[in-house]
């Protein structure tokens, strides 16, 4: 029950002392409004089993920045009670609507109280979310604290949120922001103690997930580039209804932004044969966490090839085909022509555009190459060679065009040079002529 | 030369008389040519130098020239300079010619203007009455590095931004205008399209008229004061007008038109071996380059400034910058002032002890700058200084120790020459 207390401070917290909220330059609640402060804030009223239910300077710091604070809600808009009266018994009077959490089984719904009801929600936002108490419950942590309510390690609202001083998640220092959210779900699931023995779906759940992820693509666009469309955890798992996505939901979640590559994947017969034998869609491929950018090398049968894991000659896995190790050399192969070509064709331009020829239609030109370059590598996941072989053709045709051109670019220039060294011989021949008429002429000053 | 016209009925005349005497009677071409003719140039050892301002002339307009045909397709502003430049060189017809001739040409008339100066000092042409064409040559010299300078911006490529944002930058630290001339010949606190947009202006419009000015009254001095002989030369026939002379037209125009073309050749002979490149386009957000130069004239400059530390003695307000370019500010001024500081043989043994230091200062810098490798600044800085001396070499007697000095400053060149050859062969 390791945040029970502070569940318990939760309940009874929004007794914040006027003084202090002056202090952090918001008004002080009225005194006939909210006597909650006042009680709860007074360090010699809470000792021994009780002093969890002091609110001190720095969680009163926190209330400040809230944004159910800040938006003008107080103690009881979400505890209950009467925050008029000084006499505990009235203040936490059931009659007066005081709402007791005595398990944290019991958070979702009491945050649901508000966040489930769309009336409510409407005040703040006019097109609300109201479903994630009922997403909480399907996701891999309802359904544990469905079976537990007193546990204290499954995860509800507030151990991603927080208790108080919760933040919009558009907030930058949010902990549920884009930025934050990995660090916060890896608070629990990087705990060895808190992941052993906890399973989904009867696997065994492992905790080595962020430090994967922190080393994955992913993972350095958003944290390195601030590419805040860069999947985090959530985008994979779901937020409130998190649960990891099952062998044939994987290729869909990845689909959800690769949406050309989904499609691709999902028309194949490769895909059934994945489901069949139980294999991930592209995780089998791109690893789970620490997915990596993808590389040529990662096609064909290669050392680094992942084609040639199940279509091994001689001990072929899953029933691959060795055809189907054919067609992964010979796109590999394509690919690699057409990378060639691109990029001798991007070398003599550049050499042609230093030495001051014009390059920009021919540059232009190659664009589709590389763009036919970036379909084939796309068209790899439907696992069909001719399609591939056919963008891969006109993308070659195209790049070894633009190279010839830049080659005669650099040839033009060469010509150049030879015509401008030619130029001197008329040149000398006028100095000559010059020279034998002026010698032929009486000798001046004599 | 065109003909004389010829006495008798016009009807007889064939149609070149009839065509001179037409243009004679209009623009005054019988009174042009008896000015040439009667115009003398002295001959005797050094005459060869006088052939240098003809040929800055001839170079300056091949420069006009080929300015006007590059204007006609260059556009002025950051998005489309780099691209026009590229265009001209790639699209429009003979434009790489125009481009490659107009690049080289504004390099080699300054290389003659430096040695315009160097023997018009060595044959004394400064003496009175022509300080004044001294002043004004000086000038158009500064000129023609300003209108280098402002054209080097003019592609837009990352080498240009570069230079402009550096040459610029030292104007900021002249004493207390600094700040404002910085902004003024930037259009800004930065490089930037105003920069570009201004240095257009200026190279197209406002520095080749001032130098169309200051050519003007130069060639009008030379033309009012005639042509100067050294006096030592004068000395030795018993007075100036004992020297003997060629007219100006037609013999020494016909020798000077075989400078113009030698010029022309070695225009040509530059543009085809080593072709004006365009580089890459600047990218304001792109780190300088290493090893980023000016121009090979401003070379000597650039690596004063850039040996200079921060700050000289550690006094915050004496910045190194700044007494680099006061020190420029300086030798200029002086070298303006040469005629009126030749004041006797004393002061001349000090102006000649300041133009042997300058010119060493200028090849040393220059080989230093051009190079990183030693062996390499050393077989340039060597053969720099026995061009030069070969050049002082005609305007000293024989004899003399002087002359005698020179063979042996001369001699110890070759050494080093030859060693630093054999050394970087060797390596």
């Amino acid at each position: 029950m390791r945040t029970l207390p502070g569940i318990l401070l939760a309940i009874t917290l929004f007794a914040v002392p006027p003084a202090l909220v002056a202090a952090e330059g918001e008004p002080p609640p009225e005194e006939e409004e909210s006597k909650c402060i006042t009680c709860h804030t007074d360090t010699e009223l809470w000792e021994g089993e009780q002093l969890h239910l002091l609110v001190t300077e720095k969680q009163m710091a926190e209330l400040a920045e809230d944004v159910h604070w800040k938006k003008g809600l107080r103690c009881h808009d979400c505890h209950g009670g009467d925050p008029t009266s000084f006499r505990t018994g009235d203040a936490h009077a059931e009659e007066a609507g005081f709402r007791m959490m005595e398990a944290p089984g019991d958070v979702p719904d009491f945050c649901g109280h508000c966040h489930a009801d769309i009336a409510i929600m409407k005040r703040y936002n006019p097109s609300p979310r109201t479903d994630q108490v009922v997403e909480y419950w399907t996701s891999g942590h309802g359904q544990a604290m469905k079976k537990n309510p007193e546990d204290a390690d499954v995860a509800q609202c507030v151990s991603c949120h927080g208790h108080h001083g919760i933040r919009a998640v558009d907030d930058l220092k949010s902990p549920v922001f884009p930025t934050h959210l990995a660090e916060t779900c890896a608070k629990c699931h990087s705990d060895e103690s808190r992941m052993k023995g906890r399973e989904y779906n009867g696997k065994e759940l492992s905790h080595d997930q962020y430090e994967l992820w922190r080393k994955s693509v992913h993972a350095r666009m958003l944290l390195e580039k601030g590419d805040l469309s860069a999947p985090t955890c959530n985008d994979c798992h779901g937020n409130h209804g998190a649960v990891p996505p099952d062998v044939d939901s994987v290729a869909n979640a990845c689909g959800t932004c690769h949406v050309k590559v989904g499609e691709l994947f999902a028309g194949t017969k490769m895909r059934h044969r994945f489901e069949e034998v139980k294999l991930p869609g592209c995780a089998t491929c791109h690893n789970h966490h620490d997915i990596q950018h993808p590389t040529d090398e990662m096609l064909g049968m290669e050392a680094d090839g992942v084609c040639g894991r199940c279509h091994q000659e001689g001990d072929p896995k899953y029933g691959a085909t060795l055809t189907g190790a054919e067609a992964a050399r010979k796109m590999r192969r394509g690919l690699d022509d057409l990378d060639a070509m691109i990029e001798e064709a991007k070398r003599n331009l550049k050499k042609a555009e230093e030495l001051g020829m014009g390059v920009q239609k021919p540059r232009f030109e190659l664009k589709k190459a590389s763009d036919a370059l970036t379909n084939a590598r796309s068209l790899v996941h439907g696992f069909a060679l001719k399609p591939m072989e056919e963008v891969l053709d006109e993308g070659l045709q195209v790049a070894t065009v633009q190279n010839e051109t830049a080659l005669e670019r650099i040839g033009e220039y060469h010509f150049r040079r030879v015509w401008l060294a030619l130029s001197l011989v008329p040149i000398l021949l006028v100095v000559g002529l010059l020279l034998l008429y002026i010698r032929r002429r009486p000798i001046p000053g004599r | 030369m065109s003909p004389a016209p010829e006495n008798g009925p016009a009807e007889t005349a064939g149609w070149k008389q009839r065509l001179w005497a037409y243009l004679s009677d209009r623009v005054g071409l019988d009174a042009m040519l008896a000015l040439g003719v009667k115009k003398r140039v002295p001959i005797h050892r050094t005459t060869v130098f006088y052939f240098l301002g003809g040929m800055a002339l001839f170079l300056f307009i091949v420069q006009i020239v080929s300015g006007v045909l590059l204007s006609l397709y260059y556009k002025p502003s950051p998005d489309q300079a780099f691209e026009s430049v590229q265009a001209i060189m790639s699209e429009v017809k003979f434009g790489w010619l125009i481009r490659s001739v107009h690049s080289w040409g504004a390099n080699l008339v300054i290389g003659v203007l430096f040695l315009h100066l160097l023997t018009t000092y060595m044959m004394r042409a400064y003496r009175r009455p022509r300080e004044f064409t001294w002043v004004t040559g000086l000038l158009l010299l500064a000129l023609f590095m300003a209108l280098g300078f402002s054209g080097y911006l003019l592609p837009w490529n990352q080498l240009s931004y570069a230079a402009t944002n550096v040459g610029t930058k030292l104007v900021g630290v002249v004493p207390v205008v600094g700040e404002y001339l910085l902004k003024i010949a930037r259009g800004g606190e930065n490089v930037t399209g105003d920069t570009l947009s201004r240095f257009y202006a200026l190279h197209v419009a406002i520095f080749p008229l001032l130098a169309l000015a200051l050519m003007g009254a130069h060639l009008y001095l030379v033309q009012k004061q005639g042509m100067s002989v050294p006096p030592r030369v004068a000395e030795s026939h018993g007075g100036e007008d004992k020297v003997p002379s060629m007219s100006f037209v037609p013999d020494f125009l016909l020798r000077d038109a075989v400078g113009w073309y030698l010029a022309l050749g070695i225009l040509a002979a530059l543009a085809a071996l080593f072709p004006w490149e365009l580089g890459e386009k600047a990218d304001p957000f792109a780190s300088t380059e290493i090893g980023t130069k000016p121009e090979w004239y401003f070379l000597f400059m650039f690596q004063l400034l850039k040996q200079l530390p921060g700050t000289i003695m550690d006094l915050e307000w004496l910045e190194g910058e700044m007494v680099g370019v006061l020190f420029f500010g300086a030798v200029g001024s002086i070298v303006l002032l040469v005629p009126f500081l030749d004041r006797g043989d004393r002061s001349r043994r000090a102006l000649n002890f300041f133009a042997g230091v300058s010119v060493i200062f200028f090849i040393v810098m220059t080989a230093w700058g051009w190079f990183d490798e030693l062996p390499l600044q050393i077989i340039l800085g060597t053969s720099l200084l026995l061009a030069v001396l070969a050049l002082a070499d005609r305007f000293l007697q024989r004899g003399t120790p002087s002359r005698r000095a020179l063979g042996v400053a001369a001699a110890l060149t070759v050494l080093v020459l030859i060693a630093a050859i054999i050394r970087e062969l060797t390596r």
